[in-house]
């Protein structure tokens, strides 16, 4: 049988059906709020690391101090195809090198551009850049060359098929200058990928720089993320004696995510003073009822109420509001989050979020709101039992 | 025959300074038998209703001691107290105060499940059929007449059998046919179950001959007791 307790929270509240949708719709909307935030600024925290480990990073990057590995690259990637964890190791040559910018057919200026080495069949393995070419195909050959968006904006719009020239100065301060043939056009959304950057063969570059031989790093991607730091250790352990610099992608973006971070936790804060703001919503809403229900307070403690037994009563009801505030509120968090998801979520065209459903957080925001509701619910009740019984049934 | 209720001395002043102080009774002193009918009666202010909290312990004497059912109720402490309405003191209001959330079935079963007895539907349901309230008994409160509440209000207050049950102008908000019908019923419990009625009111022509008749005037407590429609 029903506990009279809360037979009589549960028939007070919901006979007042505007208070109870007031405290509900304060728990529900702290509880969306939060969510809402989450899907947007972790989902863009991690569509950032998701891009920066695709396109640049890997889940692990290895270079060593100067940036130069002398090593040979072949040997490093056989090391890593050994490794179980490891689906894929691509080297990369990073360097820069001068383009001209035309404009209406003419000359207007030369730039500095940044230019990026690949192994076109390994690459491919290890990293998606290859998928941000939206027109022409990848760097295929030692003479193709991939034009990010930004770069064919400004040399005027370059076509797939052209032929421009890319300078560099060697290791010995030589220019040495290329003829490529554009082979496609690179447009990744929110701009993370290779849209700032021309991709060429590493051996040309390489061979431009007169490095050969020469990495700028090898870029590893795990089956499973979550064992990059173990992956990164045995590769350190396994190589003691060369100047190898590994690091997980926190590590290595570092200064790109430590910003984000900050911001993500403001934003979770704001977050969170909307659910005690809520809470104080909670606390006015009852207040409410409990002036409300004087009369029957008097009544109840007339007929033999505990003071315990008015302040359970009241306490139930901050317990059904949290529970149902809490339940719809998550329903509602996690439709929104479902809609992120499934419809690949982005504003104005930037990255598309990286939207998880992450239950210890749900869980955690659904109990927090919860218990934040009970809480609230302390001092209204509180104030029922003060009522001394002579003083209610004046209201009578 | 035992004393229900036996009050020696009862003194209440309201207001801590002297100057506002207001003396709503003054040494009042009396008692009621068991299965008596006793009215107290007396002009707007003479002090009836406080008289009622006080005994009903809703409220505390400044002076003077109330004894309920044999216990010195100046000696219990908070929790005691609730404990000490819900078992041994029944209530009757003026306006029946039946929570309205509530049907009429669960008003009466509510102070047999505070006091943790089992079978409190199996109780109510009895008193409810006692008092003609068979039909309704699942309607909810704030949805029966003024008289039929009254009838549930009077349920609610027998429902755990208590020593004593208050009522306070339980007449008064009800016509003159109702008004009859209500203290009939009253009558018959008090004769029928042996149960002890204590009413407060102010028409003391509404309920003929009772047991004892307590007047206030300023207060004070004049007392009269008489045997069913004689004068001792």
């Amino acid at each position: 049988m029903v506990d009279y307790r809360l037979k009589l929270a549960k028939r007070m509240l919901f006979n007042k059906k505007g208070s109870l949708i007031g405290a509900v719709l304060a728990v529900t909307i702290g509880i969306l709020v939060i969510h809402v935030n989450f899907v947007i600024f972790q989902g863009l925290y991690d569509a950032f690391i998701r891009d920066l480990t695709e396109y640049s990073y890997g889940d692990i990057l290895v270079t060593d101090e100067s940036n130069l590995i002398e090593k040979s690259d072949t040997i490093l990637i056989n090391w890593f195809s050994r490794i179980p964890d490891v689906q894929a190791a691509a080297p990369r040559f990073s360097s820069s090198g001068e383009i001209n910018i035309t404009k209406s057919g003419g000359m207007i200026e030369t730039n500095r551009i940044p230019l990026l080495g690949v192994d076109p069949i390994q690459d491919i393995q290890a990293s998606t850049a290859h998928k941000t070419v939206s027109e022409g195909s990848y760097v295929f050959s030692q003479n193709s060359i991939v034009l990010g968006s930004s770069i064919v904006r400004d040399l005027g719009g370059v076509r797939v098929g052209d032929s421009i020239e890319v300078g560099v100065v060697n290791r010995w301060g030589q220019d040495e200058v290329r003829r490529f043939i554009v082979s496609g056009i690179a447009t990744a959304p929110g701009g993370q990928g290779l849209d700032f950057s021309a991709v060429v063969h590493i051996d040309t570059l390489r061979d431009m720089l007169d490095r050969k031989g020469y990495t700028s790093s090898i870029m590893v991607k795990l089956h499973d993320p979550t064992k990059a730091e173990s992956v990164r250790d045995l590769f350190l352990a396994s190589f003691p004696n060369d100047d190898f610099v590994a690091e997980t992608i926190e590590e290595s973006a570092e200064q790109q995510l430590a910003g984000f971070r900050s911001g993500i936790a403001m934003i979770n804060m704001i977050g969170y003073f909307g659910m005690m703001s809520s809470a104080f919503a909670i606390v006015t809403i009852q207040m409410m009822l409990v002036n409300g229900k004087t009369k029957e307070i008097g009544i109840m403690r007339s007929i033999g109420a505990r003071r315990k037994d008015i302040l359970v009563i009241f306490i139930m009801q901050g317990i059904l509001i949290g529970f149902i505030g809490a339940a719809a509120g998550t329903g509602a968090g996690l439709t929104y989050t479902l809609y992120a998801k499934e419809t690949k979520l982005s504003f104005n065209n930037s990255i598309p979020l990286e939207v998880t459903f992450d239950w210890a957080k749900i869980s955690q925001t659904a109990l927090t709101s919860f218990g934040l509701a009970v809480l609230a619910s302390l001092y209204p009740s509180f104030r029922a039992t003060r009522l001394l019984p002579v003083e209610a049934m004046r209201y009578v | 025959m035992s004393k229900v209720l036996d009050i020696r001395g009862l003194t209440k002043i309201y207001g801590k300074e002297k100057a506002n102080q207001v003396t709503a009774l003054s040494d009042v002193s009396f008692s009621i038998n068991q299965g008596e009918f006793a009215l107290v009666v007396g002009s707007s202010g003479s002090g009836k209703s406080t008289l009622l909290n006080m005994i009903g312990l809703l409220d505390k004497p400044t002076h003077g001691t109330i004894y309920v059912d044999g216990t010195d109720t100046s000696k219990l402490n908070d929790g005691q107290i609730s404990s000490f309405r819900n078992r041994k003191v029944g209530f009757v209001f003026q306006f029946s105060n039946l929570l309205s959330d509530l049907t009429v079935l669960e008003n009466v079963m509510l102070p047999i499940q505070m006091a943790g007895t089992p079978k409190s539907r199996e109780k109510a349901t009895e008193l409810l059929g006692a008092v003609g309230l068979r039909d309704q008994m699942k309607q909810r409160a704030d949805r029966i007449s003024g008289g039929q509440a009254q009838r549930a209000a009077i349920a609610r207050g027998l429902a755990n059998q208590p020593a004593l049950v208050l009522a306070d102008e339980p007449t008064g908000n009800l016509d003159s046919v109702t008004s009859k019908s209500v203290v009939k019923l009253m009558k018959s419990m008090c004769s029928t179950l042996g149960q002890t009625f204590m009413v407060v009111t102010h028409d003391q022509e509404d309920f003929g001959d009772v047991d004892r008749i307590i007047q206030m005037k300023d207060g004070k407590a004049y007392e009269t007791s008489m045997v069913r429609g004689v004068r001792a």
